[in-house]
């Protein structure tokens, strides 16, 4: 175990020492500088953004909402949220280009509504499933 | 409002237990996205000392589209093992320097693993939709990242490792590594948030990723590419700025080979003997389709300057500032009876988005290799 422990962190220091040397070695400063923020930007926007929005919702959807409609809520919100990330690419169309139209050719938010018409109705089905099996939550306990 | 403490996060369901097994499959994705991502990046190497097998065609499109469906099942895996350990950012740092210091170095770590793998997959994920706001260049960066998230990842699994083996080998509502404040029962199971995080994974996988998939692509609802036209384009012909010299009537494609050239029209390649071949476009940001292509085999324009089996030949492009511009296609490839120099596909003549009036097709290739808008091939 000890060995192991070691082995792992010698090569994990070699590779991020690898990668910071390739990050550092193959491009200009303005580059490395745009890489650094991007880096500092990804933390500050996930810790001090979006984990706190979560936790809000987590907060107030604790408070307000009855057991079984927050395991719905819950289900639509960790099938539907990393999704409404992923899809912002592609509803955004920012990689568009006028002369390529192989390239995002689908009507994206009808796409997306319709996905979220399917999460919404998965976590209505959680929700029934709940209000039927009452000796569940006692399970639970 | 207060800055809370460890102890103001009282869900059960924020538990090591629970981390440990998301951990697990983020792990697995990571390991299989370095991986196919290693194979990629060295495939698209102008001299590989060992080149990758020319057999199966489909090689490269099955390690490319795991590679992008890895990195975007990571994406709301990342988000939930980031909710379930979110506490520890608020745990008090040790006021003694002998042991401030190893919290430190942990701590560190875990900032740049976080950072890493945030930054990662973000830009794959916008790489594939080809949005690119930022200055610095994707595949150098993405390529330097992958070393240091994984090397974070393995730094980060050996301080963990004590916890990670007792946690993945109890049960998953074992206490034993949870914090004394974290009792409240959630409004869901541990088992449930783990089934949850399993299904958000695929399914943003398979509609981010799956879009050129046979049968089920129409239903990727959020997948940048489709197989609606056919082959799919990635850089047209007017943004490459080829037009005028694709369409000149002076055009012609050299064949060298030491003093010995050629230089072929393209009403020459059509009259010289015509092979049909299915070979898939795989690209580089995961999607991939199969065409039938129509053309000269590429050894038999090698013969035609009297070029030895065995060499390596370079592939120069009208284009002349892309990194697909000017390509070495090792001699396995060269030699193989897949490789053409296409002039048609899918029973059409080629368009010019697709490389009119000649480009190369090989077996087992990234896309991005497949020259189009060929005008020189040079026997090294």
């Amino acid at each position: 175990m000890r060995l192991a422990r070691g082995g792992l962190v010698l090569v994990g220091t070699a590779g991020m020492a690898y990668g910071a040397w390739l990050l550092l070695s193959r491009q200009d400063l303005g580059q490395i500088a745009e890489v650094v923020v991007w880096l500092a930007a990804a933390v500050v926007i996930h810790d001090g953004l979006l984990a706190p929005a979560v936790l809000g919702l987590g907060w107030v959807g604790g408070r307000l909402l009855p057991r079984p409609v927050a395991r719905g809520a819950v289900t639509v919100l960790v099938l539907l949220g990393p999704i409404l990330l992923v899809a912002v690419p592609v509803v955004g169309r920012f990689g568009a280009k006028a002369d390529n139209p192989t390239l995002l050719d689908r009507d994206y938010v009808q796409g997306l509504v319709a996905v979220a018409v399917l999460c919404v109705c998965a976590g209505v089905a959680v929700a029934l499933g709940e209000l039927r099996s009452p000796q569940r939550a006692d399970e639970e306990e | 409002m207060r800055i809370p403490t460890e102890a103001s996060f009282t869900s059960r369901l924020r538990s090591a237990a629970v981390a440990a097994r998301v951990g697990l499959w983020l792990g697995v994705c990571f390991v299989v996205a370095l991986g196919t991502g290693l194979i990629s990046h060295y495939a698209q190497l102008d001299r590989q000392s060992v080149p990758l097998p020319t057999s199966p065609s489909w090689l490269y499109k099955l390690t490319q589209g795991l590679h992008v469906a890895a990195g975007t099942a990571a994406i709301p895996l990342l988000l939930v093992k980031l909710w379930v350990v979110f506490p520890k950012l608020f745990q008090p740092v040790p006021r003694k320097v002998r042991e401030a210091l190893p919290t430190a170095l942990e701590r560190g770590s875990i900032a740049i693993l976080v950072s890493t793998s945030l930054v990662q997959l973000t830009t794959g994920m916008l790489n594939v939709a080809q949005w690119y706001p930022w200055g610095f260049s994707f595949r150098a960066t993405h390529y330097a990242l992958a070393f240091v998230a994984v090397g974070a990842l393995l730094v980060h699994i050996a301080v963990k490792l004590p916890i990670v083996r007792d946690a993945l080998t109890g049960d998953v509502d074992d206490t034993t590594h949870d914090r004394p404040t974290a009792r409240s029962a959630g409004p869901v199971s541990r088992r449930a948030v783990l089934t949850l995080a399993g299904a958000s994974a695929l399914g943003a996988a398979f509609l981010y990723t799956a879009g050129t998939v046979p049968g089920v692509g129409r239903l990727a609802a959020l997948s940048s590419r489709s197989r609606k036209s056919g082959v799919p384009i990635n850089r047209t012909a007017r943004s490459a700025g080829v037009v005028a010299a694709a369409t000149n009537a002076d055009y012609r494609l050299e064949v060298a080979h030491g003093s010995a050239t050629r230089a072929l029209t393209r009403d020459d390649l059509v009259a010289m003997e015509q092979r049909t071949c299915a070979l898939p476009i795989a690209c580089v940001e995961g999607w991939s389709v199969t065409g039938e292509w129509t053309g000269v085999r590429l050894r038999d324009l090698l013969d035609l300057v009297g070029a030895p089996n065995g060499r390596d030949v370079r592939i120069r492009s009208i284009q002349t500032f892309s990194a697909s511009s000017d390509t070495v296609l090792p001699a396995s490839f060269a030699d193989d009876d897949r490789t053409l120099m296409a002039l048609g596909l899918d029973g059409e003549t080629l368009s010019i988005d697709h490389g009119y009036p000649v480009r190369l097709i090989a077996p087992d290739r990234p896309g991005v290799m497949q020259t189009k808008w060929v005008s020189r091939i040079e026997v090294l």
